[in-house]
């Protein structure tokens, strides 16, 4: 397919899938080379598992891996003492056509390559 | 079991517990010169070989019984090294090192592996050195997932900011992205600040 393709998937439809399913869903799309973005996170134990599920998905020639970025946001603690990140949206992409990401505090730009050409998404 | 209630039993029978303490991090980052190190210091030879290839370390290396005593203090464990964490493996950058295509393809294929070996032993290791590049931007999913599963599992670790003899090292930004963890800012190759990372292990993994 012609083109970049990208899923938005809110929190509530990750909500009840388990953490193998969420896993599975996240190469089978990456694979066809379609960028998925998450609302909030992964845990720790399924970021592990992606990327060992990634790793035993790579063959060499068509696909060679992910790359995730996360979106944090800043939030206040309870009593507004200290303030801490929680991440706001998680971009799962084909590591081949995920180019260049710049990170700042509570900003995301990437360029994805398609063929010759590029998108920009901010 | 998991590892928090491991060591609580362990605790509660008074078990004396083997520290088994793996070095994580990048490809590249220094974990086997920092092996190296640490083995020649304690046992008088290395552990395994360095180049400047990518993916050198493709399958878990094991020192058992080593012992570091400092200032009367002794700290008894077996080191694990393990192969460089990353979420994409291109055998193309490996032609850049001079490789050919069969050989890059071949290294490709055994890191792979070796990633998903070094992710296994996550749950097996009760220590972990995270080795970082402290040339390089820390902020990168493998750190952010290695830290995440440690925190996650209660396991203690320190962060190492290694080749800080390079004058592109920045061993603060490094502290700045991690301020709620030790960061100990040495270089593996020149053993320069490694009598402080040895105070720091002993304090965390005894």
């Amino acid at each position: 397919m012609e083109g970049l393709r990208m899923d938005f998937l809110s929190s509530k439809a990750l909500e009840d899938k388990s953490s193998i399913e969420k896993v599975s869903m996240i190469i089978e799309r990456v694979k066809d080379g379609d960028i998925l973005v998450l609302e909030g996170s992964l845990t720790p134990s399924e970021e592990a598992e992606l990327i060992e599920t990634t790793m035993r998905e790579i063959d060499i020639e068509n696909f060679v891996g992910i790359d995730i970025h996360t979106l944090e946001k800043d939030e206040k603690t309870l009593f507004g003492f200290s303030k801490k990140k929680t991440v706001g949206l998680t971009i799962i992409g084909p590591a081949n056509v995920m180019k260049t990401v710049k990170k700042r505090s509570n900003f995301l730009s990437m360029i994805a390559k398609i063929g010759d050409s590029s998108a920009s998404v901010h | 079991m998991n590892t928090f209630f491991r060591r609580l039993l362990d605790k509660l029978l008074r078990r004396k517990r083997k520290v088994k303490i793996g070095l994580y991090g990048h490809p590249n980052s220094g974990k086997t010169t920092l092996a190296n190190t640490i083995c020649e210091d304690w046992i008088g030879r290395p552990l395994g070989v360095i180049s400047d290839i990518p993916h050198e370390t493709r399958s878990v290396y094991k020192q058992e019984e080593v012992v570091i005593e400092k200032d009367g203090a002794k700290l008894y464990f077996d080191i694990i090294d393990t192969p460089g964490v990353a979420t994409k493996v291109d055998y193309k950058n490996f032609l850049k090192y001079g490789l050919s295509e069969r050989e890059a393809k071949e290294r490709a294929k055994e890191a792979t592996k070796g990633i998903i070996e070094a992710i296994k032993w996550l749950d097996d290791v009760t220590g972990v050195l995270l080795v970082m590049d402290s040339t390089e931007d820390p902020l990168t999913q493998a750190n952010i997932t290695i830290i995440g599963n440690l925190e996650a599992r209660k396991i203690p670790f320190l962060i190492i900011a290694n080749k800080i003899d390079l004058p592109e090292s920045s061993a603060d930004r490094i502290s700045a992205v991690f301020p709620q963890h030790t960061v100990v800012p040495i270089s593996a190759l020149h053993k320069e600040n490694i009598e402080e990372l040895y105070m720091e292990m002993v304090k965390k993994f005894r």
